[in-house]
C-alpha cells in the first residue's frame, strides 16, 4: 500500500510538473507584481471568503484544542476559534493575545498575566481568570502535558482575581510567556468533553459549520484583538500537498497552506499565482548519539559537520527553497548567534579530526530516517554520499514512521530528526540538549550547557540575558549532538487577490486573522 | 412446479449469503492479525512527541492493547451486530468516522460500477455484432489498453487534461457543510478514472461471451431466419451472456474499491480511501477492520447479486 502511494505522487510528480512547466507559461495574465510587496502599499478591504487548504488526514481528524493534533487542517480551524494566552510574533519571540500583559517576580518563578480587555466568547459572556485556569489545568492534564507546561505543576496554576492568572514555576524562567504560545487554548469553565465540537471560542472567527475536517469560519465582529477582514474562512482538509496543489491551480482554492517545495516549482510559471516563503520553517537536523556508540567523541561529530556540504544540500533536497544552517537549533529567534562563522566544508580537516579521533574507517554505519516528511529521507541519502568523500561509509535505512518513533528516536547512534515548530533558541535548548531533557535525540549531557542555561533563565536584565544565550549556543554549536545543515522554507501558494499572509515559520502560518482578498 | 424452484433460489441466496458473511468475518481476522504483525502499534503511532513511556503504557492500557488479540477480536466482532464498530486511536466512535466517508465511496463506486456496465455493454454488443469488422478490432484493441493501464494514470491524464489544461472540471472534491461533494460535476473526473479501466475489463468479457454465445445453434437459427440485429442481441445473445458478464461486473466491484483508494486521493475525494491508509499508519486496528467491514458487506451484495443472476440463468445445481 505505501509502495503503490509513493510510487503514485512520484509519478504524479513528474507528471504534473513537466507538463505544467510546458503549459503554464502562455496565458493567465495575473497581478504578478504584487505579490509579496503588494500589501504595504494597498488600503486593506474588508469582506470576501477566504478558501484555504491545508494538509491533515481523514482518519486523524481531532477537535480538541487540548487534544493532539496531528493534522494542520485541525490546528488552523482551532486556531482561527480559540485564542492562546501570546502567540509567535514579528519582531519579537512572543506577542500579547489572549494575555494583554504579563509580570514576573523578582525571581522569574511567578508569572501573573492579565486578560486582554474587552476579551469575551464567542457567546458574549467575557472571559475569566477561571476559564483560563480551568483551560490551562486541562491542557496540564494531558498525556503530554508535562512537556507542554514545562516545569509548571497543576498546583501552580491559579486565579488571582478576575482578570489575572498566576503561573508559578519549579524553577526560575524568564522564557516562561514563550511557553504559552501555541497550545494553551482557552475554551470556558467546565466545558464537557463531548461538547467540544460547538463550545464556544474567543477567537478572530466563530464556527459556521464542520465535517470531516473541512469547517467554514465566520467573523467574530466582536473581536479583541483588533479588525479582522474577511467574512469568512473556508477550511478544507487536504491528505497530499499535490491534490492541493492542483486545487488552487484550478482556482477551487485561494491559499494552499503549507504545501511544500514541490508545488512550488510547479507553479512557478503561472504569473497568477503567489508563491510565499516563510523562512525558517522547518529543521531536519541529523543526530548524532553522544552518550555512547561511534560518534561519542566531539571530533568525530565536529568531522561530520565538516564533512557535509550545505550549500549542496539545500539547493538538491529542498530544490533551493531553504537556507544554510549553522548546527545551532533556534534559527528563526530573534537571540539567534548570527555571529557563529558559519561551517562550511572541508574535507582534509575532517579527515584529518577522524584520524586524531581514532574512527573507524572500515565499518558501514547505518543513518536511520523515515518518510515522515517530503526531503527527509533525501537529505539522508545525499549527506551519506557527501561524507563518503570524508572516508566514512554510511548505509541509509528507511524505517516506518510507526518503527522510527518507538525505536529509533532518543536510541539510535545516527539518525535524522525533523522539528516543524521552529521554536526559539531556548526551546530547542529546554526540550532536547538539556541533560535531563524529555526528548533528549543525542543523549547528551553537557553541564556547562545546562549552567549557561539555567543563568539565561534566571536572568531578567535584557543584555546579561543575551550574553548567556550566547554562551549557550556557542556550547551547542562546538559539542552537541546535532548536525544542522540548513532550514527548509515554509512554502505558500496563493492567488493573486490574497493579501496578508502570514510570514512567520512554523504554527505561525495559523495567523490569518489580518488576511484580506484584493477582489 | 415454481414453487420448489423458487425455494431452491432461495435456499440457494441464503446460504451463499452465510457463505460470504463467514469470509467476511475470517477476512476481518486476518485484517485483525495483520495490523497486529505490522511493526508498532496504536498508541506509539498517535503519542505526541513529549510523552513519556509511562504515558505511553497508559495509552497502551487505555486503548486496550496489552490485551490478548484474540480477546480484543471477539469483543470487536460481539459488538459488530449491534452496529458498533469500536472506538478509534484517537478516541473517536468508527462509526462517526466512516458516517461521512462511507457514503461518497458508495456513491463513486457504484456510479462507477454502473457507467461501467453500461459502457461495456454497448461497446461489447457493438463489436460483437460486426465480428472481425474494424469497430471490432479497434474496441478491442482499446479495451485492452484501457484494462492495462493503472488508475493512477487515468486519473493524471484526466486530471490535467479537463481540468488544468481545458478548464472544464474541478480538480478535486471539495465537501459541503452536509459531507458530500459541494457540487455533481465534481465527481465526473474521479468517476471516469474508476470507470476506464473497467470498461476495458468488461467489455472484453461482453464481447468473449456474446461470441461464444452466437456460436451456439440456437443463434445460428435466429439469424438464418432474417431477424433483426438488435432482436437477435437482446432475445438471443444477451440472456445467455449475462452469467459471464455478472461474474465480470462483480469482478469489478472488488477492483473499483481497491483503485479508489488511489483515485481518492488524488481528487481528494472525502471517501474511506484516506481514513483507511490513514488508519494503516496509525495501526488503528478498529477503523481498518470498520473500513474492511463495511466495504466488504458493500462487495458481498455485489457478489450476492451476480450469483442470483447466475443462479437464475443457469439454474440452480445442488
Amino acid at each position: 500500500m505505501i509502495t503503490r502511494r509513493q510510487l503514485l505522487w512520484t509519478g504524479a510528480g513528474i507528471g504534473l510538473a513537466g507538463v505544467l512547466a510546458a503549459c503554464g507559461s502562455g496565458g493567465q495574465t495575473g497581478p504578478a507584481a504584487v505579490s509579496a510587496s503588494g500589501s504595504a502599499v494597498e488600503q486593506p478591504r474588508t469582506g470576501g471568503t477566504l478558501r484555504v487548504g491545508a494538509l491533515g488526514r481523514a482518519s486523524a481528524v481531532t477537535r480538541d484544542p487540548h487534544g493532539t493534533q496531528t493534522n494542520e487542517s485541525d490546528y488552523l480551524i482551532i486556531s482561527l476559534l480559540y485564542d492562546t494566552l501570546t502567540v509567535p510574533g514579528e519582531t519579537t519571540n512572543t506577542a500579547p493575545r489572549l494575555a494583554g500583559a504579563w509580570k514576573a517576580s523578582e525571581d522569574l518563578k511567578t508569572w501573573r498575566f492579565t486578560i486582554a480587555d474587552g476579551a469575551a466568547f464567542h457567546d458574549g459572556t467575557p472571559v475569566t481568570a477561571e476559564d483560563v485556569v480551568w483551560s490551562l489545568k486541562r491542557l496540564r492534564a494531558t498525556p503530554a502535558g508535562a512537556s507542554r507546561l514545562p516545569g509548571i505543576q497543576p498546583s501552580g496554576i491559579s486565579a488571582e482575581d478576575a482578570k489575572t492568572v498566576v503561573l508559578v514555576s519549579d524553577y526560575p524562567n524568564a522564557d516562561l510567556p514563550l511557553l504559552t504560545r501555541l497550545t494553551t487554548f482557552v475554551l470556558k469553565k467546565d466545558t464537557k468533553d463531548d461538547a467540544l465540537a460547538t463550545a464556544p471560542g474567543t477567537g478572530p472567527f466563530k464556527l459556521d459549520w464542520f465535517r470531516d475536517g473541512n469547517a467554514r469560519l465566520v467573523r467574530n465582529d466582536n473581536w479583541y484583538g483588533g479588525k479582522v477582514y474577511l467574512d469568512a474562512i473556508e477550511v478544507r482538509i487536504f491528505e497530499s500537498p499535490q491534490a492541493m496543489a492542483n486545487a488552487l491551480l484550478a482556482g477551487q482554492i485561494d491559499v494552499a497552506s503549507n504545501v511544500g517545495a514541490v508545488a512550488a516549482r510547479t507553479a512557478k510559471s503561472r504569473s497568477d499565482i503567489q508563491i510565499l516563503r516563510r523562512p525558517n520553517d522547518m529543521a531536519m537536523p541529523i543526530v548524532m548519539r553522544t552518550a555512547d556508540g561511534p560518534f561519542t567523541d566531539p571530533k568525530v561529530r565536529e568531522a561530520l559537520r565538516l564533512a557535509v556540504d550545505r550549500d549542496a544540500m539545500v539547493k538538491q533536497v529542498l530544490s533551493g527553497y531553504g537556507t544554510v544552517a549553522n548546527d545551532v537549533l533556534g534559527t528563526g529567534d530573534p537571540a539567534y548567534a548570527k555571529d557563529l562563522p558559519q561551517r562550511t566544508r572541508d574535507i582534509a580537516k575532517a579527515k584529518s579530526l577522524l584520524a586524531e579521533a581514532g574512527f573507524d574507517l572500515s565499518k558501514t554505519y547505518d543513518l536511520i530516517t523515515t518518510e515522515d516528511i517530503s526531503g527527509l529521507a533525501e537529505s539522508a541519502t545525499l549527506f551519506a554520499t557527501q561524507v563518503r568523500e570524508a572516508g566514512v561509509k554510511i548505509n541509509v535505512v528507511k524505517q516506518d514512521s510507526a518503527v522510527f518513533w518507538d525505536k529509533t528516536w532518543l536510541k539510535a547512534p545516527l539518525y535524522t530528526t525533523y522539528w516543524g515548530t521552529n521554536d526559539s533558541v531556548v526551546f530547542f535548548a529546554s526540550k532536547t540538549m538539556l541533560s535531563d531533557a524529555g526528548q533528549n535525540e543525542a543523549a547528551w549531557k553537557e553541564p556547562a550547557f545546562d549552567e549557561a542555561y539555567r543563568e539565561a533563565m534566571a536572568t531578567a536584565d535584557a543584555a546579561k540575558r543575551s550574553e548567556a544565550l550566547r554562551k549557550l549556543q556557542q556550547i551547542e554549536y562546538e559539542k552537541s549532538g546535532y548536525l544542522l545543515w540548513g532550514m527548509a522554507d515554509g512554502i505558500d501558494l496563493a492567488g493573486g487577490a490574497v493579501r496578508g499572509l502570514p510570514k512567520l515559520p512554523g504554527y505561525g502560518r495559523v495567523q490569518l486573522e489580518k488576511t484580506w482578498l484584493a477582489r | 412446479m415454481e414453487k420448489p424452484r423458487f425455494v431452491l433460489v432461495a435456499g440457494h441466496v441464503a446460504w451463499s449469503a452465510l457463505r460470504r458473511l463467514a469470509v467476511l468475518a475470517v477476512l476481518l481476522g486476518v485484517v485483525f492479525a495483520a495490523v497486529e504483525l505490522l511493526p508498532g502499534d496504536a498508541a506509539s503511532s498517535t503519542s505526541e512527541r513529549g510523552e513519556s513511556a509511562a504515558d505511553l503504557a497508559a495509552r497502551r492500557t487505555a486503548l486496550g492493547l496489552d490485551r490478548p488479540l484474540a480477546e480484543r477480536f471477539w469483543d470487536w466482532m460481539t459488538a459488530l451486530p449491534t452496529g458498533d464498530l469500536g472506538t478509534s486511536a484517537r478516541g473517536e466512535p468508527v462509526t462517526r468516522l466512516l458516517a461521512g466517508p462511507f457514503p461518497n465511496t458508495l456513491l463513486l463506486g457504484s456510479l462507477a460500477l454502473a457507467v461501467s456496465v453500461a459502457g461495456a455493454l454497448a461497446l461489447g454488443s457493438w463489436a460483437a455484432l460486426r465480428p472481425g469488422g474494424r469497430a471490432d478490432r479497434v474496441i478491442g484493441v482499446v479495451a485492452t489498453m484501457a484494462f492495462a493501464l493503472p488508475e493512477f494514470v487515468v486519473a493524471i491524464a484526466l486530471l490535467l487534461v479537463l481540468s488544468l489544461w481545458l478548464g472544464w472540471l474541478p480538480a478535486v472534491t471539495l465537501i459541503g457543510a452536509d459531507g458530500a461533494p459541494a457540487s455533481p460535476g465534481m465527481l465526473l473526473l474521479p468517476l471516469l478514472a474508476l470507470a476506464i479501466p473497467q470498461i476495458g475489463w468488461n467489455t472484453r468479457i461482453v464481447r468473449a461471451a456474446l461470441a461464444d454465445q452466437a456460436a451456439l445453434p440456437h443463434v445460428s437459427a435466429a439469424i438464418l431466419d432474417g431477424l433483426p440485429r438488435h432482436r437477435i442481441l437482446t432475445h438471443h445473445l444477451l440472456p445467455g451472456a449475462l452469467p459471464a458478464v455478472a461474474v465480470g461486473v462483480a469482478t469489478s466491484a472488488g477492483m473499483l474499491l481497491g483503485g479508489a483508494v488511489v483515485v481518492e486521493t488524488l481528487f481528494n475525494y472525502p471517501g474511506v480511501g484516506a481514513v483507511l491508509a490513514g488508519a494503516i499508519a496509525d495501526r488503528d486496528t478498529p477503523v481498518v477492520a470498520g473500513v474492511v467491514a463495511a466495504t466488504g458487506s458493500a462487495i458481498s451484495v455485489v457478489l450476492l447479486l451476480a450469483d442470483l443472476v447466475r443462479a437464475r440463468s443457469v439454474g440452480v445445481r445442488l
